[in-house]
């Protein structure tokens, strides 16, 4: 029991520790998360949520145009692109405990500064 | 090798090479089994594993011809697969475009091409029934709302221009609008879906498949499975290999994980496999082609590749240390590739070659600005400006040039027989435009042996396996040795349309 209390304590100060990282990563997303993990983790916490989870506050339409590009660049927005349209789930490019590469830079060069992973 | 930053290329395929292990881990837990006592977690009509052209053309081809309930199971979290990422070239006989442009054509003569490229082991047969079909394809692409670049273009080992071109110069211009359709005529679409083996009944055959769900690539997430039963059948459309490593170098030990490659992440083989341990024949898996026309200085298909595409025709490839031409620019894709493998050091590292190309000729492709703005391509004012740049010789290079004008003039090239029909009037001349050249893993000849109703073969009986059928890259022996560009497209959505023509017994 007192071993199954140590582990309890250590998982506990694990999760702490990964919403602290989360909100250094993203500090906007502080007051939303706390350290409520269900808000994103639907699916469960050991679970990763679903695709659907970022989509409760985040609109993919809004999204879209906040990373518009110029004309001859249009699809070259990660959020509306060449390949796979708006469809492609937030998790692809995203994480809040660890920062990713968007997908785009599996082949191409280009840059995008206000990316964080 | 090159000014821009590779390292995060680097670590995304030594990732891959992470992913690739794991991916051959899981089937090996999760195989066939006997659909004996089985609970069916779901029933539908027809299963289709995979997103890209094949999948794609089978269920609207499906829909066509009644069925109601047709699923598309797709084990990343996008659809589209390595089509999505291709340069959207289609190579059909007898088109609008090519009695427009006045070009003689036919099944024949696109079979004899690829016989020739073949090199005497491709499959004639499914050859023939591919390109007998293909405008019947390219028609199901333009029904569904692709555009294609108002020009035809003559690609490397065909004997005459026949290849279309997507106007976005990719595949994506054919998926989305498909997986567009689909959505429309009520095609059931499920992402993040692995494959994890057919259930068989007890004459063997195939009577539905066990479907992981809430799968993430490359992660240690398992979701659940479930067995669905298909009623009609299996297509199995879940391409080729080139992005697993361990399985390409057994096939091919020069394949490291060094060498690039043009596929989505997701071409790791796992269905094929499963159809060879269910009995299907393995078909030329050590045939693993190479796109001569990629460039170091990006990752994956990039935008580079359909820029030399395009360009080749009417450009010169060079060594860097001679500044010398080394090969025919529009020989077929092995060719080409050997050929550029060949420009090393005295150490044996890669000095890759370079596409001259004149500005002028080269700016009639959408890519080549993009080319020039991401650092993947440069432009030149003169000849002296360029071999400074790359450290080529200055007098080798000039006397290439002039030699070469003197071959686009009398339309005879004296060097390596390449056909100056697209060169005509396009003398290479300042300003320049270039590209560094070296040869990705692109297209796995490789797969499970099949017949012209996309019907998969047993091993042993010789017989087709019943309730299963193959349809794109993940089937073999089509193309031989050597695939001709522009021609899998047209394969796999034929391919795709007769699986589900064979389905629905029409």
């Amino acid at each position: 029991m007192k071993n199954f209390n140590i582990i309890l304590g250590l998982v506990l100060l694990g999760l702490t520790s990964l919403s602290v990282q989360s909100a250094e990563i993203r500090d906007y997303h502080k007051d939303v998360i706390g350290k409520d993990c269900k808000t994103c983790h639907d699916n469960g916490i050991k679970q990763f949520p679903s695709d659907q989870s970022c989509l409760q506050c985040h609109d993919v339409d809004d999204l879209a145009k906040k990373t518009a590009r110029s004309e001859e660049d249009k699809w070259q927005n990660p959020h509306n692109n060449l390949h796979y349209g708006k469809d492609v789930p937030c998790q692809e490019c995203h994480s809040e405990h660890k920062t990713k590469q968007p997908l785009c830079s599996n082949c191409h060069t280009f840059k995008f500064d206000k990316h964080k992973g | 090798m090159s000014n821009i930053d590779l390292l995060g290329r680097r670590k995304f395929i030594a990732g891959l090479g992470i992913a690739a292990g794991a991916a051959m881990v899981a089937p090996a837990m999760a195989v066939s089994e006997k659909a004996d006592g089985v609970k069916w977690d779901k029933e539908v009509e027809i299963v289709i594993i995979g997103s890209g052209f094949a999948g794609l053309a089978a269920a609207i081809e499906a829909t066509k011809h009644g069925a109601k309930d047709v699923h598309i199971f797709e084990k990343m979290s996008y659809f589209g697969g390595n089509s999505a990422i291709n340069g959207g070239l289609f190579a059909a006989p007898g088109t609008p475009m090519q009695k427009k442009e006045g070009v003689e054509d036919s099944v024949d003569r696109m079979v004899n091409d690829q016989l020739l490229s073949g090199r005497g082991i491709a499959d004639e047969g499914l050859l023939r029934h591919v390109a007998s079909h293909a405008v019947e394809a390219l028609q199901m692409t333009l029904d569904a709302g692709s555009e294609y670049h108002p020009y035809l273009q003559q690609l490397g080992g065909h004997s005459v221009a026949r290849t279309y071109q997507t106007s976005v110069s990719c595949g994506a211009g054919i998926t989305q609008p498909l997986y567009k359709e689909c959505k429309r005529i009520g095609v059931n679409t499920h992402n993040r879906s692995k494959f994890e083996g057919f259930l068989v009944g007890n004459k063997g055959e195939v009577v539905g498949v066990k479907m992981r769900q809430n799968y993430h690539f490359g992660e240690d997430q398992p979701g659940k499975v479930l067995n669905i039963r298909a009623k009609r059948g299996v297509i199995m459309a879940t391409g080729g290999f080139a992005q697993n490593v361990d399985l390409r170098m057994a096939q091919d030990p020069t394949l490291t994980a060094d060498v690039g490659c043009t596929n989505a992440p997701g071409a790791t083989g796992e269905g094929m496999f499963e159809m060879f341990r269910l009995g299907a024949i393995p078909v030329h898996l050590a045939h693993i082609q190479s796109g001569p026309w990629a460039s170091p200085d990006e990752g994956g298909f990039g935008y580079v590749s359909n820029y030399s595409i395009f360009n080749l025709p009417h450009s010169i490839a060079v060594s860097r240390t001679t500044g010398k031409r080394f090969m025919n620019e529009i020989a077929d894709r092995k060719t080409r590739a050997d050929a550029e493998l060949s420009n090393r050091d005295e150490k044996g590292n890669p000095v890759p070659p370079l596409l001259i190309s004149s500005f002028k000729d080269s700016k009639a492709h959408p890519n080549t600005e993009k080319v020039i703005k991401y650092n993947v391509g440069w432009k030149f004012e003169s000849l002296e400006e360029l071999a400074t740049h790359f450290g080529v010789p200055l007098a080798g290079l000039k006397a290439q040039i002039a030699e070469y004008n003197g071959y686009v003039k009398t339309g005879e090239d004296k060097q390596f027989g390449k056909d100056m029909t697209l060169a005509k009037n396009k003398m290479i001349e300042a300003p320049f435009t270039v590209v560094r050249l070296w040869p990705k893993v692109h297209y796995c000849q490789g797969g499970v042996k099949v017949n012209t109703k996309a019907e998969v073969t047993d091993s042993f009986t010789g017989k087709s396996i019943t309730g299963l059928y193959a349809a794109g890259e993940v089937c073999g022996g089509i193309h031989g040795v050597s695939r001709l560009g522009s021609c899998s497209i047209p394969e796999c959505m034929v391919m795709g349309m007769t699986a589900a023509r064979s389905l629905m017994n029409v």
